[in-house]
């Protein structure tokens, strides 16, 4: 009992060297905790090791490789007319709520200015409120969770990527707009993430006499087959299959047996799981007339990005400033490099050195010429429930890679 | 040495000891930094947690590799009581009573199975839990998880949130580890070490392995499910992420780091728990698996008893060198000496038992 007790003690005295932040630190019109006159520290809690760490790595590169540049040249002129580096300092949460949420703690104790960037929902959710809380800027968050986007329960937050939402309405704009008679069978995950590309779609579709859903089914995440769903989706007829389905395998298994049910209806596959390599190849996609999908930014491993100026430089700060080697395997390097280019607007817009003018100015960029986006996709962050990416462009597989679709069919 | 250990035998001593140790644990989160405060608000998360897996497997030797799984069930019985505004206290109770029968339910099948059929079992617990728990999406909040505020420090104490949430948290520690303490030195505790030793012999000295094994496990359970509604609580957020199996590993490896079989190995897995990444963060990020790794096969190599033996180890150390040792100075494993009986016993079988484990 005692060495319990002793150990205790011990543990309580060693911890005192957390040190920094004590409450009640002076707000109003003194400069926020983790701002100087010469630099500012911005924190990335993701997910660095563990499972999801090869898109949690290149989530904090992006971002260390843009300021890594802009350190370089110098820093970043604040709207305060003072040049400040950005020290970028990461977290890793192992896509660990609670840890997600200690990491937040620590950046707070560090004095941490504002944070960000970080993947994952519930990591970012786990530290949402608390972020509140302290008043504590949570921005561009790497998640499709819409709730990171409502200005009224999220005042201090702000989602980067495009939600689930957003992207089943893009398609069925897409779809609608074609003013051809469709008739859509939808095949969803039974979860948050189905259920939003769901609503998404039906919303774009409502008032279209055009597009009529003949056949809607779901599946369990934890699912091994489909086969049943998409038997009965088969017989339906329909000529356009909204697919929102998130396992990789299960996509692959429905390409191949859509094919073997002899079903060759156009498709819809959410942004996560239409890699041409990866799931259409081995799926046989090119037996389909066309299959969609939507993105916002160019993919790092296409010619064109490699051969462009900005891709270039891109490249380099990468592999100056980070551990990636080659072209990064992940879409979230170059999304992290564009909300680091984001958060740049908001710095270069930020009349004071606090929390609330950080936050006014990011909430108002618009007309922004984000680097790597593709034509049509913006980013946008004064429109409510809206992401920083507010606009999404629907690609067309050409048997290769995509291709912006300006119309269906 | 000696005298040393004579002097913390005295009653009074004790006493003192224990009052200035509450004193500091009671006194300590007014004069600490926010950050502070709230590590060591998580490390007795998962000191609970530990303390639960370390009865079932340290104590009563049964492999149990699901215990984030009754941790989750907590977390998540302590969010719906919250958000449907129970009473405090009750959301509390439900947070130990529903894990535990669940708890229960599992040990009554699964101890009738050999050893390493109820790891198995045990490994199945997170792998369902966390589909499970995206399913029931209406009690759970679905993959987005359910985010539960209760621990916010009330005007009236005129503390800070942290604050709060550290004494809720001591209180329901030092209750577990109490508990917990006096479980492992009865009667139970002797049934315990001998199932673990050889369950035939248990049996025929007339101590059921069965229901020694069901209690363990449910002991076990409801501990986890204390810490669920501490880790509530501390994060006041909880999805399907935190009950994933990974994290079940990490609390066992964390018991081994501690030391397994020792209630104060519990605390010290707590504390590796907790800090460790938060060590790694300030030295290298991306260093967070590999440094844990090292540290467990480290801990393993020199310590196999846990860190819990460092003190034991140097003693014998230093002993060794000075004197050879007269026939009276045994070895004392605790300070206060319960009758040699009850006392469960570390040291070599300690080792023992680890390389089975």
């Amino acid at each position: 009992m005692v060495a319990m007790a002793s150990i205790v003690a011990l543990a309580v005295s060693g911890c005192t060297r957390g040190g920094g932040g004590e409450e009640g630190d002076g707000e109003g019109a003194a400069a926020s905790p983790g701002i100087t006159d010469t630099s500012l520290t911005f924190g990335i809690t993701t997910p660095l090791t563990g499972p999801t760490a090869g898109p949690g790595n290149c989530t904090a590169d992006g971002a260390l490789a843009y300021f890594g540049v802009k350190n370089a040249e110098g820093g970043i002129e604040f709207g305060d007319g003072k040049t400040r580096t950005i020290e970028i300092k990461t977290y890793d949460d192992q896509y660990d709520p609670q840890k997600a949420l200690a990491n937040f703690q620590q950046m707070v104790a560090e004095d941490v200015f504002a944070a960000g960037i970080g993947l994952g929902t519930p990591t970012n959710r786990a530290w949402r409120e608390a972020a509140i809380d302290e008043e504590f800027p949570q921005v561009l968050a790497m998640t499709g969770d819409p709730l990171f986007s409502d200005r009224e329960e999220s005042p201090w937050q702000l989602g980067l990527v495009a939600t689930y939402p957003q992207e089943g309405n893009a398609f069925g704009t897409l779809l609608a707009e074609s003013g051809e008679d469709h008739k859509v069978a939808i095949l969803s995950q039974n979860d948050d993430y189905g259920d939003g590309y769901v609503e998404g779609f039906k919303e774009a579709v409502a008032d279209a006499d055009n597009i009529e859903i003949v056949g809607e089914l779901t599946y369990e995440a934890t699912d091994t087959s489909v086969d049943a769903q998409l038997t009965e989706l088969a017989a339906t007829g329909a000529d356009v299959f909204f697919n929102a389905m998130s396992i990789t395998p299960l996509v692959i298994s429905s390409l191949q047996k859509a094919q073997q049910l002899g079903w060759t209806p156009s498709w819809f596959l959410p942004s996560n799981t239409s890699s041409p390599v990866a799931i259409l190849e081995p799926g046989g996609g090119a037996a389909f007339p066309g299959i969609y999908t939507v993105a916002f930014s160019e993919a790092a491993g296409s010619p064109a990005f490699q051969e462009s100026e900005e891709g270039q430089a891109f490249m380099a700060a990468l592999g100056e400033y980070t551990n990636q080697d080659g072209v990064p395997g992940f879409p979230h390097c170059v999304w992290s490099w564009i909300g680091a280019a984001t958060l740049e607007q908001a710095f270069k817009n930020m009349e004071e050195p606090t929390r609330e003018s950080f936050m006014e100015a990011l909430l108002n960029i618009s007309d922004f010429d984000a680097p790597f986006m593709l034509p049509g996709a913006a980013i946008d962050t004064t429109v409510d429930g809206i992401p920083a990416v507010s606009q999404v462009v629907v690609q067309k597989y050409n048997g290769k890679g995509y291709e912006t679709a300006e119309s269906f069919g | 040495m000696n005298r040393m250990s004579t002097l913390l035998r005295n009653r009074w001593v004790q006493i003192g000891l224990i009052a200035v140790v509450a004193i500091v644990l009671i006194v300590a989160p007014l004069m600490l930094p926010v950050f502070a405060n709230q590590t060591l608000i998580r490390i007795g998360v998962y000191a609970v947690a530990v303390l639960g897996l370390n009865i079932v497997m340290g104590y009563a030797g049964q492999v149990n590799l699901g215990q984030i799984f009754f941790l989750g069930l907590g977390a998540y019985v302590a969010a719906y009581g919250v958000t449907h505004d129970w009473n405090i206290l009750l959301v509390f109770v439900a947070a130990c009573v529903i894990p535990g029968v669940v708890g229960l339910l599992i040990a009554l099948a699964a101890s009738r199975l050999g050893g390493l059929a109820i790891a198995m079992i045990t490994i199945a617990l997170p792998i369902v839990g966390v589909p499970l728990a995206k399913r029931l999406s209406d009690l759970t909040g679905g993959s987005q998880g359910v985010s539960a505020r209760f621990s916010g420090a009330p005007e009236w104490s005129g503390l800070f949130d942290d604050q709060w949430q550290y004494y809720i948290v001591l209180v329901v520690t030092v209750g577990a580890f109490v508990l917990g303490r006096n479980l492992v030195r009865g009667k139970f505790g002797r049934g315990f070490k001998i199932v673990r030793e050889n369950e035939a012999v248990a049996a025929s000295m007339g101590v059921s392995p069965y229901r020694y094994k069901v209690l363990a496990f449910t002991i076990a359970s409801i501990l986890g499910g204390a810490s669920g509604f501490l880790y509530l609580a501390a994060v006041q957020y909880t999805s399907p992420e935190t009950l994933s199996f990974g994290h079940s590993i990490a609390l066992l490896a964390a018991m081994v780091i501690g030391g397994a079989g020792s209630i104060a190995g519990s605390l010290i897995g707590g504390i590796y728990y907790v800090f460790v990444p938060q060590v790694t963060n300030a030295i290298d990020p991306t260093l967070t698996a590999i440094s844990q790794g090292v540290i467990l096969l480290a801990v393993l190599f020199l310590l196999p008893g846990g860190l819990v033996s460092l003190p034991r180890v140097i003693r014998r150390l230093t002993r060794r060198r000075t004197s050879r040792p007269t026939q009276g100075g045994s070895p004392q494993t605790t300070p206060a000496q319960p009758p040699p009986a009850a006392v469960a016993q570390e040291g070599p079988e300690n080792t023992e038992r680890q390389s089975r484990s």
